[in-house]
């Protein structure tokens, strides 16, 4: 039976700082309304910038997310060094690599299996599965612990990382660390197997649009730092041209701008970079794929999440073979690498989790005047909607439950960035 | 120019970084962001503590905002004490020292976003798990504003000397040998 008119109103989030919503209205078989709303809180940050010393920028952008809070400050640090004219040595390239790879793993791994795994496993969510599968979680919970750990090594801490710096690191990991690390790395190769296995048997939704996707691109790596943004439509732009590719604009029902390329909507995140970059994966990540059976171009915003466990077997090998680069090199002690001038305007840009991170920053004087953050759910937000818009009237003919499962999923599978930049608790004594 | 900026956002406790190894049995956790105004309290407090003497043989950590990374920090510990900004519908100030059973919160089911994820579902997670510590002491104070710049509201801030004195009676606690509960 078809249901002519349904209205759905979904509340995910309801905290201090806002709340996300899904709001689809069908009337008379005609979709009426179909919007997603997701506060934008990086703004805050920016105005929190302003009149700050450059050195500071990091760590206060490191704190807008508790997931990719590597990946802010890593964007935030090359926005920096573009604008005073940092070149960081080839010690500091590598390790922040290693870096990014740690805070990747560990956010895939998050998200694939604390947020979509339940899902696909029939379980409301990762607490009832930590009860019916705790050799899952714990699993995950292993993987992440080892992710995390790299990042301390390298960084201090994952979460709002401390040693790193503009121009370098205040701090380094011992060569008998990264041996350390190396050998827990190598160690974690049947749990990747395994991750692959697990999604090898769930079944996604079968739900394909079109879209553009962007990622960053370098020819001659698998790129989250730095490289040129590339379009699946054709067509490429330096970091500095970003806005040519973000172009921003508000609509009415929502306070968090869209983004708009050479589509209406373009998608950002691991599905746009595999697309995008799937030569330059290791060898290990392509059979993953084809277990997988994910192959570029791939439509289905369902599969973005394969597409990170295709990731997560990219990371491991990638971050095996720079602890090995690294150990062959041995680490030295370097002081950060000073900048040019103290006046300057800058672009910083990296692929975090969900998408391509910008960090644009101009500085006078040493201080921070403006800056503008754009992150990937800000990206994909307009996407989202247009999937949303495809997929409603396909699925009209099942209960309103399932209809909002299927959108819930959706959501999901890009996993929005809802600010996290504070989790105050919520008691009530009874 | 580096040491100077640097040291303006990471002096006190935000040094307190988690450790990969255990050092101690007791692990003082402070959860929030000093750059949200009242949401910072529980670093200002981890800040205070770090003074005293009671605190060298347990382990410091600033947490941040880690959401479900609480369960790893958690860890390997037999106690732990959580600081953190806790809306108790209370005056600005008001501090209680309570278990995560007697905090009767219903933890969200992570339906939309990790990003929402919180202590309680960390909790929640970690006791389907069974991984959490033998005991665990939340120190939840009431915000006044949890806004956009950094620093404490008189109010909170004038709880913190208090709070600093309840966690170091329940160290005393922690410590003394064959200490099967706080």
């Amino acid at each position: 039976m078809a249901a002519s008119s349904v209205k759905i109103d979904v509340h995910h989030i309801t905290r201090v700082e806002g709340h996300g919503t899904i709001v689809v209205d069908v009337k008379n078989g005609q979709l009426k309304q179909c919007e997603l709303e997701i506060p934008e809180t990086p703004r805050f940050f920016e105005a929190m910038l302003r009149g700050r010393p450059y050195g500071e920028s990091s760590h206060i952008t490191s704190r807008i997310c508790g997931i990719c809070a590597v990946g802010h400050a890593t964007a935030s640090l090359r926005a920096t060094e573009n604008a005073l004219g940092v070149e960081p040595s080839e010690q500091t390239v590598l390790l922040r690599k290693l870096n990014f790879h740690g805070e990747m793993l560990d956010s895939h791994i998050l998200h694939a299996y604390m947020l979509v795994a339940p899902d696909l496993l029939g379980v409301g969510s990762v607490i009832p599965l930590a009860k019916t599968a705790p050799d899952v979680v714990l699993r995950a919970l292993r993987m992440k612990k080892l992710a995390g750990d790299l990042c301390a090594a390298i960084c201090g801490r994952h979460t709002h990382p401390i040693a790193m710096t503009v121009g370098g690191f205040t701090h380094y990991p011992s060569v008998d660390q990264l041996v350390g690390l190396r050998e827990r790395l190598e160690a974690m190769r049947p749990d990747v197997d395994a991750t692959v296995e697990l999604f090898q048997k769930l079944k996604l939704p079968a739900f394909e649009r079109d879209t553009e996707y962007i990622a960053l691109h370098k020819d001659d790596e698998y790129c989250y730092i730095d490289g040129e943004i590339a379009s699946s439509d054709g067509g490429r732009w330096t970091l500095d041209e970003y806005r040519q590719v973000t172009n921003e604009y508000l609509v009415q029902y929502s306070s968090a701008k869209r983004c708009r390329n050479q589509r209406e909507t373009y998608m950002v995140g691991a599905l746009a970079r595999v697309n995008l970059n799937f030569d330059q994966l290791h060898p290990k990540a392509k059979a993953a794929a084809a277990a997988l059976n994910l192959k570029p171009k791939c439509i289905n915003p369902y599969m973005n999440t394969v597409a990170q466990v295709v990731e997560i077997a990219h990371c491991l090998e990638d971050a095996i073979r720079l602890t090995d680069v690294l150990i062959a090199r041995g680490i030295v002690w370097e002081e950060p690498a000073k900048p040019a001038r103290l006046t300057g305007e800058g672009v910083g840009a990296c692929d975090v989790p969900r998408g391509t991170l910008f960090h644009n920053y101009v500085i006078q004087d040493g201080l921070v005047s403006g800056a503008n953050c754009i992150i990937p759910t800000g990206q994909n937000l307009a996407n989202i909607e247009a999937d949303m818009h495809a997929l409603v009237p396909r699925i009209l003919d099942r209960r309103p439950e399932e209809i909002t499962l299927s959108l819930e999923m959706l959501v999901r599978a890009y996993d929005p960035c809802i600010s996290c930049s504070t989790h105050a608790l919520d008691v009530r004594f009874e | 120019m580096f040491a100077s900026s640097e040291t303006r956002l990471t002096d006190g406790a935000s040094f307190h970084a988690p450790v990969t190894v255990p050092r101690s049995e007791v692990l003082i956790l402070a959860l929030g962001n000093p750059l949200r105004g009242d949401d910072g309290v529980g670093a200002a407090i981890l800040c205070a503590l770090q003074t005293h003497s009671e605190v060298a043989a347990v382990d410091l950590v600033d947490g941040g905002t880690p959401g479900l990374e609480t369960l790893l920090m958690l860890q390997g510990y037999r106690h732990a004490i959580i600081l953190d900004a806790a809306d108790m519908g209370q005056a600005p100030g008001t501090w209680r020292r309570f278990t995560p059973d007697e905090a009767g919160w219903q933890p969200r089911l992570l339906g939309g976003s990790l990003h929402d994820a919180g202590l309680a579902e960390a909790l929640s997670l970690g006791a389907a798990l069974r991984t959490l510590p033998q005991s665990i002491v939340i120190y939840g104070i009431q915000p006044a504003a949890i806004g956009w710049e950094p620093g404490l509201t008189r109010l909170v801030q004038e709880a913190v000397p208090a709070v600093v004195d309840a966690v170091l009676d329940d160290l005393c606690g922690a410590l003394r040998p064959d200490n099967e509960d706080m």
